[in-house]
C-alpha cells in the first residue's frame, strides 16, 4: 500500500490514513485552499459578468488570487471587539463550533471506493445529512448571543427559512435514498456506476437539493440571512478581526460539504476511476470527486453574478409551494424509477 | 442588451426566465465586456475646460474679495497678510506718493467645501486664479483640506500625472471603450 513509508509499522497505517483523510486531502488543508479559491472565484466571476475586474491589485499577474490572504493578514491585526451586551461564552465559542460542524460532514462523505476502512458505516448518508442540519441551530444561537438588532433579525430570518427549506432538502435526500435503496454512500456510488448518474435518474431531486443548498449556505438569490445591503452581515454583524474571517468562511465550508454530498449522491462520485488501496482507492478517485464538487461549487457561487436577492416572504412562500411540490414529485419519481430499474 | 424579455407569468415562462438569466450570465462570464478604467495605470484625458483644482497667482490678485462674495459654498476665506511678506512687491516705475497698506487680502480655498463651480475663477477681474484639470486628490486628514496661503499658490500634484492618458469612446458592443489618446486623430 504505502510502500514509501516503509519505516512506519504496519499497524499504524490505518491511523495515518485516517489522519491524512481528516487533515489533508478531503479534510482540513484542502478545505482551506478551496475556500481561498472559491471566494476569489466568486468575486472574480461576479466581476466579469458585471463588467468589472474584481480583486486585482494584490498580485496583479495572478489576477489577485491572494487577495483573501491579504485580507486575512489585515483581519489578524485588528482588535477583536466583544460587545458589552453580548453573551460572552456563546459569542466567543459559537464561531468555532460552527466551523467544526461545517467541516464535520466531510468525514462521513466517502471520496473513494476504499473509504470503508477509514470510517465504516452503513448509514453515512444519514450521518452526513444529520451533521449538516445542526449548523443552522448554532447560527440562530449566534445571532441571539450577539445582542444586536441586525444579528437578531438575521437569526430570525434563518429560523424562518430553515423551517421552510429543510423539509424539501430532507425530501430530496429521502428520494435519493428511495432511488438507491441504501444509506451507504459507497454503495450509492456503486449503483450509479452500474446504471446512470443520479442527476439523470432523478433530476427533480437534484434540483431541489441544489435549491436547498443555496438556501442553507446563503448564496444569492437566497442570501436573505446575511443580506449585506439590509442587515450589515446578518448574524455575523458584530464579529471583527480574525473571528470575522472565521464566520465568513463558514458558509463556504458548508458549501463544500454540501457539494461533496451532491457529487456523491447525484454525479456518481468518483465514477470513471476506481481501484483499491490508499492511492488507487482513495486519492485518485478522491480527486475526481473533488473536481466534481468544485465544479458544483463554482456553479453555485456563480449565481451571485446573475440573481438579485429574494424577499423573505417570497422565499418562504416558494419553499412551501413549488419547491415543496417539486420535492414531492421527486419522491414520486424516485419510487417509479426504482420500481422500473430494480 | 436588446434581447431582454420579461418572462411570462407561467411556470414554463419562469423556468425559461431562469435559464435565460443563467445563459446571459454565462455568456458574459466567457466573454467579459469590462468597462473599468485601470485607474492609476491609465487615466481619462479630460476635456479642456474641466473644472479641477486651481491656484492663486499672487501677483495678479488685487484683493477685491469678489471671489469670496460670489462663492456659493463659502469655501473662500480672505486672509489678511502683512505686505512685507509678499514675495515681490511690484518694483514700480514711480515711488508711491503715500505709504501703501500694511496688509493685503488674499483668498484661500477650503477644498473640503469647494464644489468646483468656478464662479470665483469667472468673477475675478484680473484672472488671478489659474485653473487646472487635476481632480483626483485625496487627503488623509481633514485639516489638509485647508491649504495655507503658500500652499494655495501652487497646484497640487495629481497622482495620475504619469499614467497613460485614454479617452472614453462609446462602443456598440461594450458600452464604453477606452482608447489611447495617440490614436484619436
Ligand atoms: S469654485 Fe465655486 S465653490 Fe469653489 S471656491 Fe470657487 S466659487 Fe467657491
Ligand atoms: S482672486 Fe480675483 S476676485 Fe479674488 S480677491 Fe483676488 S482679484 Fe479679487
Amino acid at each position: 500500500m504505502m510502500t514509501f513509508l516503509y519505516f512506519i509499522p504496519n499497524s499504524w497505517l490505518p491511523l495515518l490514513e485516517s489522519a491524512f483523510y481528516a487533515l489533508i486531502f478531503p479534510g482540513f488543508v484542502a478545505i482551506l485552499l478551496l475556500a481561498f479559491f472559491i471566494i476569489w472565484f466568486e468575486r472574480k466571476a461576479a466581476a466579469r459578468v458585471q463588467m468589472r475586474y474584481g480583486p486585482l491589485w494584490v498580485s496583479k499577474r495572478t489576477g489577485g488570487i491572494i487577495q483573501l490572504l491579504a485580507d486575512m493578514i489585515r483581519f489578524s491585526f485588528q482588535e477583536f471587539i466583544i460587545p458589552q451586551g453580548a453573551d460572552f461564552i456563546p459569542f466567543v465559542f459559537l464561531p468555532g463550533l460552527l466551523l467544526a460542524f461545517s467541516v464535520l460532514p466531510t468525514v462521513f462523505i466517502p471520496i473513494g471506493p476504499d473509504y470503508s476502512h477509514i470510517f465504516p458505516s452503513n448509514y453515512s448518508l444519514l450521518l452526513a445529512v444529520a451533521f449538516t442540519l445542526v449548523i443552522p441551530v448554532y447560527l440562530v444561537a449566534l445571532g441571539w448571543a450577539a445582542d444586536n438588532k441586525f444579528s437578531f433579525i438575521g437569526a430570525l430570518r434563518e429560523a424562518y427559512l430553515l423551517v421552510s427549506y429543510e423539509v424539501p432538502f430532507i425530501l430530496a435526500v429521502a428520494s435519493a435514498f428511495l432511488l438507491y435503496g441504501s444509506l451507504d454512500l459507497v454503495k450509492i456510488v456503486g449503483i450509479q456506476e452500474g446504471t446512470l448518474p443520479g442527476i439523470i435518474l432523478n433530476p427533480l431531486a437534484a434540483i431541489v437539493y441544489i435549491i436547498a443548498v443555496i438556501r442553507a449556505t446563503g448564496r444569492v438569490p437566497y442570501d436573505i440571512v446575511e443580506a449585506d445591503s439590509e442587515l450589515v452581515f446578518g448574524p455575523y454583524t458584530e464579529y471583527s478581526s480574525l473571528m470575522f474571517g472565521f464566520v465568513m468562511g463558514v458558509p463556504y465550508i458548508e458549501l463544500y460539504s454540501y457539494s461533496l454530498l451532491f457529487s456523491v449522491l447525484f454525479l456518481s462520485g468518483w465514477a470513471p476511476v476506481t481501484g483499491i488501496g490508499f492511492l488507487g482507492g482513495l486519492i485518485l478517485p478522491g480527486i475526481v470527486t473533488f473536481v466534481k464538487s468544485v465544479i458544483v461549487m463554482c456553479f453555485l457561487v456563480f449565481l451571485r453574478a446573475v440573481y438579485p436577492r429574494y424577499k423573505l416572504d417570497k422565499a418562504v412562500r416558494a419553499g412551501w409551494s413549488w419547491v415543496f411540490y417539486l420535492a414531492l414529485a421527486a419522491l414520486l419519481l424516485s419510487a417509479v424509477v426504482s420500481r422500473v430499474l430494480w | 442588451m436588446s434581447d431582454q424579455k420579461t418572462p411570462r407569468k407561467s411556470a414554463f415562462g419562469e423556468v425559461k426566465g431562469h435559464i435565460d438569466a443563467l445563459a446571459t450570465g454565462f455568456k458574459y462570464f466567457v466573454d467579459p465586456h469590462r468597462m473599468t478604467l485601470d485607474y492609476p495605470a491609465e487615466a481619462m484625458e479630460l476635456p479642456k475646460n474641466y473644472r479641477g483644482f486651481f491656484r492663486l497667482v499672487d501677483e495678479k490678485c488685487i484683493g477685491c474679495s469678489l471671489c469670496e462674495i460670489v462663492c456659493p459654498s463659502n469655501a473662500i476665506v480672505m486672509m489678511q497678510l502683512p505686505v512685507a511678506q509678499s514675495p515681490a512687491p511690484q518694483a514700480g516705475a514711480q515711488a508711491p506718493a503715500r505709504p501703501g497698506p500694511k496688509v493685503k487680502k488674499r483668498p484661500v480655498v477650503d477644498w473640503g467645501m469647494c464644489i468646483f463651480c468656478y464662479f470665483c475663477v469667472d468673477v475675478c477681474p484680473t484672472e488671478a486664479f489659474e485653473p487646472s484639470s487635476i481632480h483626483d486628490l485625496s487627503y488623509f486628514e481633514e485639516s489638509e483640506y485647508r491649504p495655507t496661503f503658500e500652499g494655495f499658490l501652487k497646484l497640487p500634484e495629481s497622482p495620475s500625472k504619469n499614467s497613460k492618458k485614454v479617452v472614453a469612446k462609446l462602443d456598440e458592443k461594450n458600452g464604453i471603450k477606452y482608447e489611447e489618446k495617440g490614436d484619436k486623430e
